[in-house]
Protein backbone atom coordinates (compact mmCIF):
# COMPACT_ATOMS: atom_id res chain seq x y z
CA UNK A 1 0.00 0.00 0.00
CA UNK A 2 1.13 3.45 -1.04
CA UNK A 3 2.64 5.65 2.05
CA UNK A 4 1.26 9.28 2.29
CA UNK A 5 2.66 11.33 1.88
CA UNK A 6 3.41 14.09 4.57
CA UNK A 7 1.88 16.62 3.45
CA UNK A 8 -1.11 14.75 2.97
CA UNK A 9 -1.43 13.34 6.54
CA UNK A 10 -0.76 17.45 7.49
CA UNK A 11 -4.03 18.10 5.58
CA UNK A 12 -6.29 15.36 6.98
CA UNK A 13 -5.37 16.76 10.23
CA UNK A 14 -5.90 20.50 9.46
CA UNK A 15 -9.26 19.13 8.40
CA UNK A 16 -10.23 17.30 11.06
CA UNK A 17 -8.75 19.21 14.12
CA UNK A 18 -10.39 16.93 16.59
CA UNK A 19 -8.49 13.80 14.79
CA UNK A 20 -4.77 12.67 15.96
CA UNK A 21 -1.19 11.68 14.55
CA UNK A 22 -2.32 8.01 16.65
CA UNK A 23 -5.57 7.84 14.94
CA UNK A 24 -3.98 8.81 11.61
CA UNK A 25 -1.76 5.87 12.33
CA UNK A 26 -4.25 3.38 13.39
CA UNK A 27 -6.63 4.33 10.25
CA UNK A 28 -3.69 3.28 8.11
CA UNK A 29 -2.51 0.15 10.07
CA UNK A 30 -6.05 -0.85 9.48
CA UNK A 31 -5.72 -0.72 5.79
CA UNK A 32 -2.91 -1.79 5.27
CA UNK A 33 -3.52 -4.78 7.84
CA UNK A 34 -6.34 -6.31 5.29
CA UNK A 35 -4.01 -6.99 2.63
CA UNK A 36 -1.76 -9.26 4.94
CA UNK A 37 -4.59 -11.97 5.00
CA UNK A 38 -5.13 -13.78 1.55
CA UNK A 39 -8.77 -12.50 1.18
CA UNK A 40 -9.49 -16.02 -0.97
CA UNK A 41 -8.89 -18.27 1.67
CA UNK A 42 -11.79 -20.12 4.25
CA UNK A 43 -11.94 -18.40 7.09
CA UNK A 44 -12.89 -19.95 10.48
CA UNK A 45 -16.13 -17.49 12.42
CA UNK A 46 -13.92 -16.25 15.06
CA UNK A 47 -11.70 -14.61 12.37
CA UNK A 48 -14.04 -13.24 10.50
CA UNK A 49 -16.13 -11.75 13.55
CA UNK A 50 -12.25 -10.26 14.75
CA UNK A 51 -12.23 -8.88 10.59
CA UNK A 52 -15.49 -7.01 10.82
CA UNK A 53 -14.52 -5.51 14.21
CA UNK A 54 -11.79 -3.65 12.70
CA UNK A 55 -13.53 -3.36 9.81
CA UNK A 56 -16.26 -1.20 11.84
CA UNK A 57 -13.27 0.27 13.42
CA UNK A 58 -11.70 1.50 10.09
CA UNK A 59 -15.03 2.98 8.99
CA UNK A 60 -15.35 4.52 12.28
CA UNK A 61 -11.57 6.46 11.91
CA UNK A 62 -12.31 6.87 8.45
CA UNK A 63 -15.16 8.83 9.48
CA UNK A 64 -13.68 10.97 12.12
CA UNK A 65 -10.52 11.51 9.14
CA UNK A 66 -12.59 12.63 6.42
CA UNK A 67 -15.68 13.82 7.84
CA UNK A 68 -16.68 15.40 4.26
CA UNK A 69 -15.37 12.57 2.61
CA UNK A 70 -18.91 9.89 2.54
CA UNK A 71 -19.96 11.13 -0.40
CA UNK A 72 -17.30 10.99 -2.87
CA UNK A 73 -15.87 8.05 -0.75
CA UNK A 74 -12.33 8.78 -1.95
CA UNK A 75 -11.09 9.53 1.48
CA UNK A 76 -10.63 13.00 0.47
CA UNK A 77 -7.84 12.92 -1.33
CA UNK A 78 -7.98 13.99 -4.79
CA UNK A 79 -5.27 13.61 -7.64
CA UNK A 80 -4.60 17.62 -7.35
CA UNK A 81 -3.37 17.13 -3.74
CA UNK A 82 -0.74 13.94 -4.65
CA UNK B 1 -18.32 2.58 -27.71
CA UNK B 2 -16.77 0.42 -29.94
CA UNK B 3 -14.43 -2.74 -28.46
CA UNK B 4 -10.93 -1.88 -30.08
CA UNK B 5 -8.34 -4.65 -31.20
CA UNK B 6 -6.77 -5.18 -28.08
CA UNK B 7 -3.28 -3.77 -27.93
CA UNK B 8 -0.48 -6.44 -26.73
CA UNK B 9 3.11 -4.87 -26.54
CA UNK B 10 6.39 -6.70 -25.23
CA UNK B 11 8.15 -3.74 -23.96
CA UNK B 12 10.61 -6.85 -22.58
CA UNK B 13 10.76 -10.44 -23.78
CA UNK B 14 11.94 -12.08 -20.90
CA UNK B 15 13.54 -15.85 -21.16
CA UNK B 16 12.49 -16.48 -25.20
CA UNK B 17 13.65 -20.07 -24.43
CA UNK B 18 11.69 -21.09 -21.94
CA UNK B 19 7.72 -21.59 -22.77
CA UNK B 20 6.42 -19.73 -19.60
CA UNK B 21 8.92 -17.21 -18.47
CA UNK B 22 8.23 -15.41 -15.63
CA UNK B 23 5.92 -12.57 -16.72
CA UNK B 24 5.21 -8.75 -15.40
CA UNK B 25 1.82 -7.76 -17.08
CA UNK B 26 0.76 -4.45 -17.07
CA UNK B 27 -2.25 -4.10 -18.07
CA UNK B 28 -5.19 -1.02 -18.59
CA UNK B 29 -8.17 -1.79 -16.81
CA UNK B 30 -11.32 -1.96 -18.41
CA UNK B 31 -13.85 -1.31 -15.49
CA UNK B 32 -13.80 -0.68 -12.14
CA UNK B 33 -15.97 -1.68 -9.30
CA UNK B 34 -16.87 0.78 -7.68
CA UNK B 35 -17.54 0.58 -4.62
CA UNK B 36 -15.09 -2.70 -4.13
CA UNK B 37 -17.36 -6.00 -3.42
CA UNK B 38 -20.20 -3.67 -4.24
CA UNK B 39 -20.65 -6.08 -7.72
CA UNK B 40 -21.62 -2.56 -9.91
CA UNK B 41 -19.26 -1.10 -12.71
CA UNK B 42 -18.44 1.51 -14.42
CA UNK B 43 -15.95 2.01 -17.46
CA UNK B 44 -12.43 3.20 -16.47
CA UNK B 45 -11.71 6.58 -18.01
CA UNK B 46 -8.22 4.78 -18.52
CA UNK B 47 -9.62 2.82 -21.30
CA UNK B 48 -10.44 6.56 -23.19
CA UNK B 49 -6.26 7.51 -23.21
CA UNK B 50 -3.86 4.99 -24.60
CA UNK B 51 -1.07 7.40 -24.71
CA UNK B 52 -1.56 8.08 -20.81
CA UNK B 53 -1.77 4.14 -20.22
CA UNK B 54 1.41 3.78 -22.71
CA UNK B 55 3.06 6.80 -20.25
CA UNK B 56 2.12 4.58 -16.80
CA UNK B 57 3.59 1.50 -18.46
CA UNK B 58 6.98 3.18 -18.99
CA UNK B 59 7.05 4.04 -15.87
CA UNK B 60 6.16 0.98 -13.76
CA UNK B 61 9.22 -0.98 -16.33
CA UNK B 62 10.94 2.55 -15.73
CA UNK B 63 10.94 1.82 -11.89
CA UNK B 64 11.22 -2.06 -12.10
CA UNK B 65 14.47 -1.57 -13.66
CA UNK B 66 16.30 1.00 -11.96
CA UNK B 67 16.15 3.60 -14.76
CA UNK B 68 14.58 6.48 -12.81
CA UNK B 69 16.60 9.24 -12.27
CA UNK B 70 19.18 8.82 -9.01
CA UNK B 71 17.15 5.19 -8.31
CA UNK B 72 19.79 2.84 -5.95
CA UNK B 73 17.14 -0.01 -5.80
CA UNK B 74 18.75 -1.72 -8.51
CA UNK B 75 17.70 -5.67 -7.40
CA UNK B 76 16.14 -6.36 -10.82
CA UNK B 77 18.58 -4.72 -12.87
CA UNK B 78 20.88 -7.55 -12.42
CA UNK B 79 21.93 -8.36 -15.81
CA UNK B 80 21.40 -11.81 -14.65
CA UNK B 81 17.46 -10.86 -13.78
CA UNK B 82 16.42 -8.50 -16.02
CA UNK B 83 16.91 -9.65 -19.49
CA UNK B 84 14.97 -12.80 -18.39
CA UNK B 85 12.03 -11.21 -17.41
CA UNK B 86 8.93 -10.36 -19.78
CA UNK B 87 7.20 -7.17 -19.24
CA UNK B 88 4.02 -7.23 -21.59
CA UNK B 89 1.70 -4.36 -22.01
CA UNK B 90 -2.18 -4.78 -22.85
CA UNK B 91 -4.32 -1.97 -23.75
CA UNK B 92 -8.24 -2.85 -24.80
CA UNK B 93 -11.05 -0.27 -24.74
CA UNK B 94 -14.42 -0.99 -25.40
CA UNK B 95 -15.54 -3.36 -23.25
CA UNK B 96 -18.62 -3.44 -21.13
CA UNK B 97 -18.35 -2.24 -17.57
CA UNK B 98 -18.71 -6.13 -15.95
CA UNK B 99 -17.68 -7.62 -13.71
CA UNK B 100 -15.61 -10.35 -15.64
CA UNK B 101 -13.51 -7.17 -17.26
CA UNK B 102 -12.72 -5.28 -13.71
CA UNK B 103 -9.36 -5.84 -12.48
CA UNK B 104 -9.03 -2.69 -10.01
CA UNK B 105 -11.79 -1.45 -7.44
CA UNK B 106 -12.38 1.67 -5.28
CA UNK B 107 -11.92 1.27 -2.15
CA UNK B 108 -15.05 2.13 -0.33
CA UNK B 109 -13.12 3.15 3.50
CA UNK B 110 -10.32 4.99 1.45
CA UNK B 111 -9.13 6.25 -1.69
CA UNK B 112 -6.70 3.15 -2.05
CA UNK B 113 -7.41 1.44 -5.67
CA UNK B 114 -7.93 -2.36 -4.82
CA UNK B 115 -6.85 -5.32 -7.07
CA UNK B 116 -9.07 -7.61 -7.76
CA UNK B 117 -7.02 -10.15 -8.06
CA UNK B 118 -8.86 -13.14 -8.84
CA UNK B 119 -10.02 -11.76 -12.18
CA UNK B 120 -6.76 -11.18 -13.75
CA UNK B 121 -6.08 -14.90 -14.79
CA UNK B 122 -8.74 -15.64 -16.57
CA UNK B 123 -9.14 -11.85 -17.98
CA UNK B 124 -5.35 -11.96 -18.90
CA UNK B 125 -5.86 -15.61 -20.62
CA UNK B 126 -8.61 -14.19 -23.13
CA UNK B 127 -5.51 -12.53 -24.85
CA UNK B 128 -3.24 -15.02 -24.63
CA UNK B 129 -1.44 -13.98 -21.45
CA UNK B 130 -0.05 -15.09 -18.49
CA UNK B 131 1.42 -13.52 -15.38
CA UNK B 132 3.23 -14.23 -12.14
CA UNK B 133 2.81 -10.58 -11.28
CA UNK B 134 0.00 -7.85 -12.54
CA UNK B 135 -0.69 -4.23 -12.80
CA UNK B 136 -3.97 -3.12 -13.20
CA UNK B 137 -3.77 0.15 -14.33
CA UNK B 138 -6.97 2.85 -13.23
CA UNK B 139 -7.56 6.55 -14.45
CA UNK B 140 -10.06 6.75 -11.35
CA UNK B 141 -11.28 10.41 -11.15
CA UNK B 142 -11.55 9.44 -6.57
CA UNK B 143 -8.89 6.70 -6.47
CA UNK B 144 -5.26 7.49 -6.86
CA UNK B 145 -3.43 5.30 -4.06
CA UNK B 146 -1.95 1.96 -4.94
CA UNK B 147 -1.88 -0.79 -3.34
CA UNK B 148 -1.01 -4.68 -4.02
CA UNK B 149 -2.18 -8.47 -2.56
CA UNK B 150 0.69 -10.75 -2.60
CA UNK B 151 0.96 -14.08 -4.63
CA UNK B 152 -0.70 -17.13 -3.65
CA UNK B 153 1.57 -19.63 -4.57
CA UNK B 154 0.97 -23.07 -5.70
CA UNK B 155 2.50 -25.08 -2.89
CA UNK B 156 1.72 -28.21 -4.34
CA UNK B 157 4.17 -27.14 -7.14
CA UNK B 158 8.00 -27.26 -6.70
CA UNK B 159 10.28 -24.52 -6.11
CA UNK B 160 13.76 -23.83 -4.61
CA UNK B 161 13.87 -24.70 -0.69
CA UNK B 162 15.05 -22.03 1.84
CA UNK B 163 14.85 -21.92 5.72
CA UNK B 164 13.73 -18.99 7.39
CA UNK B 165 14.53 -18.89 11.07
CA UNK B 166 14.48 -22.73 11.07
CA UNK B 167 11.44 -23.01 9.20
CA UNK B 168 11.32 -24.92 6.24
CA UNK B 169 9.55 -22.79 3.28
CA UNK B 170 10.47 -22.49 -0.96
CA UNK B 171 10.45 -19.74 -3.16
CA UNK B 172 7.61 -21.65 -5.54
CA UNK B 173 8.02 -21.77 -9.52
CA UNK B 174 4.43 -21.11 -10.04
CA UNK B 175 0.95 -19.26 -8.64
CA UNK B 176 -2.31 -20.24 -8.13
CA UNK B 177 -3.06 -16.37 -8.09
CA UNK B 178 -0.58 -13.97 -9.45
CA UNK B 179 0.36 -11.05 -6.69
CA UNK B 180 -1.48 -7.91 -8.06
CA UNK B 181 -1.30 -4.25 -7.88
CA UNK B 182 -3.78 -1.93 -8.60
CA UNK B 183 -2.02 1.23 -9.37
CA UNK B 184 -3.01 4.90 -10.83
CA UNK B 185 -2.21 5.80 -13.84
CA UNK B 186 -0.44 9.28 -12.46
CA UNK B 187 1.83 6.95 -9.74
CA UNK B 188 5.48 8.43 -9.74
CA UNK B 189 8.64 8.10 -7.16
CA UNK B 190 9.15 4.67 -6.03
CA UNK B 191 5.21 3.89 -6.13
CA UNK B 192 5.49 0.81 -8.64
CA UNK B 193 8.43 -1.01 -7.03
CA UNK B 194 6.98 -0.56 -3.58
CA UNK B 195 4.05 -2.60 -4.51
CA UNK B 196 6.21 -5.22 -6.54
CA UNK B 197 7.70 -6.09 -3.52
CA UNK B 198 4.51 -6.78 -1.93
CA UNK B 199 3.57 -8.75 -5.22
CA UNK B 200 6.14 -10.14 -5.51
CA UNK B 201 6.00 -12.04 -2.05
CA UNK B 202 3.69 -14.56 -0.67
CA UNK B 203 0.97 -15.61 1.84
CA UNK B 204 2.48 -18.95 2.28
CA UNK B 205 6.33 -18.23 1.91
CA UNK B 206 7.34 -14.85 2.84
CA UNK B 207 5.33 -11.86 3.15
CA UNK B 208 6.82 -8.44 2.34
CA UNK B 209 4.54 -5.79 4.67
CA UNK B 210 4.53 -2.26 4.98
CA UNK B 211 6.77 -0.80 7.56
CA UNK B 212 5.51 2.75 7.74
CA UNK B 213 2.47 1.32 10.25
CA UNK B 214 2.95 -0.92 12.70
CA UNK B 215 2.53 -4.21 11.36
CA UNK B 216 2.08 -7.43 12.50
CA UNK B 217 5.04 -10.27 12.16
CA UNK B 218 6.34 -11.48 8.17
CA UNK B 219 9.81 -11.72 6.58
CA UNK B 220 10.38 -8.06 6.92
CA UNK B 221 8.96 -7.27 10.28
CA UNK B 222 9.05 -9.02 13.35
CA UNK B 223 7.33 -7.95 17.07
CA UNK B 224 8.53 -7.15 20.31
CA UNK B 225 10.48 -5.19 23.09
CA UNK B 226 13.47 -4.59 23.90
CA UNK B 227 14.72 -5.18 19.79
CA UNK B 228 17.25 -8.13 19.75
CA UNK B 229 20.12 -7.67 17.85
CA UNK B 230 19.59 -10.59 15.45
CA UNK B 231 16.12 -9.93 13.33
CA UNK B 232 16.53 -13.43 12.02
CA UNK B 233 18.26 -16.41 10.10
CA UNK B 234 17.73 -16.48 6.43
CA UNK B 235 19.29 -19.48 4.93
CA UNK B 236 22.04 -20.07 7.30
CA UNK B 237 23.01 -16.38 7.40
CA UNK B 238 22.53 -13.92 10.57
CA UNK B 239 20.16 -10.93 9.48
CA UNK B 240 20.80 -8.15 12.09
CA UNK B 241 17.79 -5.79 13.35
CA UNK B 242 17.90 -2.19 13.03
CA UNK B 243 17.66 -1.01 16.33
CA UNK B 244 16.88 2.58 15.13
CA UNK B 245 14.68 2.37 12.51
CA UNK B 246 17.64 4.92 11.34
CA UNK B 247 16.28 8.22 10.48
CA UNK B 248 12.75 7.22 11.08
CA UNK B 249 12.83 6.30 14.38
CA UNK B 250 10.06 3.82 16.12
CA UNK B 251 7.04 5.49 17.70
CA UNK B 252 6.30 5.10 20.91
CA UNK B 253 4.15 2.37 21.19
CA UNK B 254 5.33 0.48 18.51
CA UNK B 255 5.93 -3.22 19.20
CA UNK B 256 7.25 -4.24 15.59
CA UNK B 257 10.87 -3.75 14.41
CA UNK B 258 12.80 -4.02 11.01
CA UNK B 259 15.51 -5.48 9.59
CA UNK B 260 19.40 -3.48 9.21
CA UNK B 261 19.09 -1.57 6.16
CA UNK B 262 21.07 -1.65 2.97
CA UNK B 263 21.88 2.40 3.77
CA UNK B 264 21.26 3.57 6.95
CA UNK B 265 20.90 6.84 5.71
CA UNK B 266 17.38 6.18 4.01
CA UNK B 267 14.59 4.58 4.92
CA UNK B 268 13.43 1.11 3.53
CA UNK B 269 11.59 0.65 0.33
CA UNK B 270 9.19 -0.94 2.36
CA UNK B 271 9.09 1.71 4.76
CA UNK B 272 7.79 5.58 4.02
CA UNK B 273 10.10 6.49 1.07
CA UNK B 274 8.39 9.94 0.99
CA UNK B 275 10.34 10.54 4.09
CA UNK B 276 13.51 10.15 2.55
CA UNK B 277 15.75 12.71 3.97
CA UNK B 278 16.75 14.59 0.80
CA UNK B 279 13.86 14.48 -0.59
CA UNK B 280 14.32 11.85 -2.94
CA UNK B 281 12.48 8.53 -2.55
CA UNK B 282 14.49 7.21 -5.31
CA UNK B 283 17.56 6.84 -2.98
CA UNK B 284 15.54 4.24 -1.22
CA UNK B 285 16.00 1.05 -0.70
CA UNK B 286 15.14 -2.40 0.78
CA UNK B 287 16.40 -3.61 3.41
CA UNK B 288 18.75 -6.47 3.89
CA UNK B 289 16.39 -9.19 4.46
CA UNK B 290 13.90 -8.17 1.51
CA UNK B 291 16.46 -7.70 -1.37
CA UNK B 292 18.15 -10.93 -0.60
CA UNK B 293 14.70 -12.89 -0.39
CA UNK B 294 12.86 -10.79 -3.83
CA UNK B 295 16.59 -11.62 -5.78
CA UNK B 296 16.06 -15.02 -4.43
CA UNK B 297 12.41 -15.48 -5.26
CA UNK B 298 12.99 -14.32 -8.88
CA UNK B 299 15.66 -16.08 -9.28
CA UNK B 300 13.77 -18.96 -8.79
CA UNK B 301 11.21 -18.17 -10.84
CA UNK B 302 13.46 -17.66 -13.83
CA UNK B 303 15.07 -20.80 -13.98
CA UNK B 304 11.88 -22.70 -13.73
Amino acid sequence: MEPLKPVRKRQILEASPSATPEEVAEYEKLLAERFTVDPDLPRDPATLNLRQRKTDRLRELRQKLFPDAEAETNGGETTATR
Amino acid sequence: MANSSPVVTVLNPGDTTKPNPFTICIVANPALEAPWQSRQFVVDPITLSNAAFNGCAKYIQDVLFGNLPGQRELFLADPAIAPKIRVVTLFVSGLPALDANSLVAQDADSNLLVARRVAFQPFLVRYGLVADVAYGVSASTTHTRASAWFTSDDDARPGVGFTLDGVALAHRYYCLIPGTVGIHVTATSMTALHEFGHALSSYSNGMVVDLYVDSNPALNCKAGRPIPPQFANYNAATLASDPLRDTLGYPPGWNSYHCELLDPGFPALMDDYWLAPDSVPEHCQHDRITRQFLTDRIRAKIQR
